[in-house]
């Protein structure tokens, strides 16, 4: 009797559920423990230099094995920014153009296409990017460009494969953009009419009415972007194939470089040969680990909070 | 300035606006089409040469077979580890949103959904294939359901969030337990929402290339069978393929990237149509 009264205040659900939460958490501590026990050695012997120069020599001694990390932190952050920059005018007018012009039958196609686009595995972006992307840049925008703008230092590297920062930032721009376009879309589907209506019972023009949503919804535009950058610091086989993967500290747009997946993703393989390879491709791991979880955090928390004001 | 300039100058403007905000638009999709026109016209030659060899032979053969295997093999075997954790938490953070352990787990299944996927994959790496010594299908898979569990857990979230709270009250009224109100009466309720999260979590897992570098090792001569051996899936193959000098394998890689695109957009076009009702606008 005293048994089944006890059983029956225990609440079955959480004895169900909660070793599932425990697992989950477990494997993020683990995860992040995982990369920091990994990244000690090779933070402890270069010190504060593994992050700020730019160098990579591999030796078969220890003692003469020197790596920077410099390059390709630039490079993530860099391709990312270009990323961002492509994303913000396509997925802002994007966002206007579905729910304020488009026809009703264009609508539904439209935020499907968009999906599509977010979803679409990241290699069918990369061979596309590698194979038809990248010559039809260097053939028809970087050469341009290099032969008559090569006086504004942005655009004065010789553009010989194409494999550069600019390929890769487009590419990212290309697969952000739809992503960041949802966050955005369902923001200003999300704006009272009231507003709208007032507007136009002013006499606001559409320029002019949309001219004052896109500054109501500012919040969820810039955890759009944010979220997007994160994405974009995070994606790796589809870079991969169009950066060039060379130790370039640059800004210079036509120039190939590396990003800090595309470098886990091409030295992981061979990197056990070395004494400290492994131990500095985690901690740059660690670093792309760091800088994604305060950007996704900053982002995830904004648009929170912007719902939560909106839902008022 | 007189009025009716100033006017005219606001509608010039207007006029100026609605033409690049279409123009932007179409810039933005235009790439899909791109993309899908250049993988046909690319893909559908080697795959006319070669017919079904290219369906189902082994790499030397000139065809993805094995690929194809174990793509389908890392999807099921993903789904089996990660869905009754995802399931499982997304109920918890359902049940639980204004707990500290509930909101807790929905920020951390927000930012693992956005966690970088190579990440995931060096890590399987470090705690698996480093200790068994080999790659294999079960740590590409463990990869992929680490990938897959913030999704289906979101979608599940949700869904349930959808179903009207009167349900569940009906059923603490019936003198149900909580396990049994969340179990029986919302997950019955919330089935379409959670299968197609299922769904999309499994498309979304079976285009992932990173997570699959350093743990599934590839196999593309013979047919997979053993889950703790390597194993291949058309991403990787893919990915491998484009890197190689030669002219062949990048056809192989085209074919191939025919051959996904095609299981992508069957799978995921009608989800996305089924699901109509529920897009705002």
């Amino acid at each position: 009797m005293d048994l089944k009264k006890m059983l029956k205040k225990v609440d079955e659900f959480k004895i169900i559920t909660l070793p599932a939460i425990f697992i989950v958490f477990i494997l993020f501590v683990l995860i992040l423990g995982f990369y920091f026990f990994n990244a000690l050695p090779a933070i402890e012997r270069y010190g504060i230099d593994l992050f700020i120069t730019n160098v990579w020599q591999a030796a078969e001694e220890a003692s003469k094995e020197v790596y920077g990390l410099a390059a390709p932190i630039w490079g993530s952050i860099y391709t990312a920014t270009i990323a961002v920059l492509i994303a913000l005018p396509l997925s802002l007018a994007y966002a206007i153009f579905v729910n304020d012009y488009a026809p009703k039958k264009l609508k539904y196609p439209l935020i499907v296409i968009s999906d599509i686009m977010a979803g679409l595995p990241t290699i069918i972006y990369g061979i596309w990017g590698a194979f038809i992307l990248v010559p039809l840049l260097r053939d028809h925008v970087m050469k341009f460009l290099y032969e008559h703008f090569s006086f504004i230092p942005l655009f004065n590297y010789p553009p010989l494969s194409g494999y550069c920062y600019l390929s890769a930032g487009i590419l990212l721009g290309i697969m952000v953009t739809p992503f960041a376009a949802a966050i955005i879309r369902e923001a200003y589907a999300m704006i009272p009419s009231v507003y709208k209506e007032g507007l136009v019972a002013l006499g606001a023009t559409r320029y002019e009415t949309t001219k004052v949503l896109i500054k109501y919804i500012r919040p969820a535009i810039i955890s759009g972007l944010i979220l997007a950058f994160g994405r974009a610091l995070g994606e790796t086989v589809a870079v991969s194939l169009v950066i060039g993967n060379s130790f370039n500290l640059t800004y210079k747009l036509f120039a190939p470089g590396y990003t800090i997946s595309s470098l886990i993703a091409n030295q992981l393989g061979n990197a056990v040969l070395y004494e400290y390879m492994t131990s500095v491709l985690y901690a740059a791991g660690l670093v792309l680990f760091v800088i994604g979880l305060v950007i996704n955090i900053i982002g995830i928390y904004y648009l929170k909070r912007w719902r939560e004001h909106v839902s008022h | 300035m007189s009025p009716i300039k100033h006017k005219a100058i606001r509608m010039i403007k207007d006029k100026i606006f609605l033409f690049v905000v279409g123009a932007l638009t179409l810039l933005a999709i235009l790439p899909l089409f791109h993309i899908i026109i250049s993988i046909v016209l690319k893909g559908m030659p080697i795959i006319m040469e070669r017919g079904l060899t290219f369906i189902t032979g082994t790499l030397s053969e000139g065809g993805i077979g094995p690929a194809i295997v174990g793509t389908l093999m890392l999807t099921f075997l993903a789904t089996l580890i990660g869905l009754p954790l995802a399931f499982l938490a997304g109920a918890y953070a359902y049940e639980f949103p204004n707990s500290f352990i509930g909101r807790a787990t929905k920020m951390l299944l927000q930012i693992m959904l956005e966690f970088p996927t190579i990440l995931v994959g060096t890590f399987v790496m470090g705690i698996l294939v480093v200790p068994m010594g080999t790659f294999s299908a079960l740590a590409g898979a463990l990869a992929l359901a680490l990938i897959l569990t913030p999704y289906v857990a979101v979608y599940t979230e949700e869904a349930m969030a959808e179903v009207p709270k009167i349900y569940k009250e009906g059923g603490y009224a019936l003198g149900c337990t909580r396990a049994q109100v969340i179990f029986k009466v919302v997950t019955k309720m919330a089935k379409k929402g959670i299968l197609t999260g299922i769904l999309i979590g499994m498309a979304k897992v079976a285009g992932e290339t990173a997570p699959l570098l350093f743990t599934a090792g590839g196999l593309y001569e013979v047919y997979p069978t053993n889950p703790l051996e390597p194993v291949g899936a058309i991403p990787l193959l893919i990915y491998t393929l484009v890197q190689s000098p030669s002219i062949e394998d990048h056809q192989m890689a085209w074919g191939a990237a025919l051959v996904m695109l095609i299981i992508f957009l069957a799978i995921f076009v009608p989800i996305r149509y089924a699901l109509k009702d529920d897009i705002k606008l």
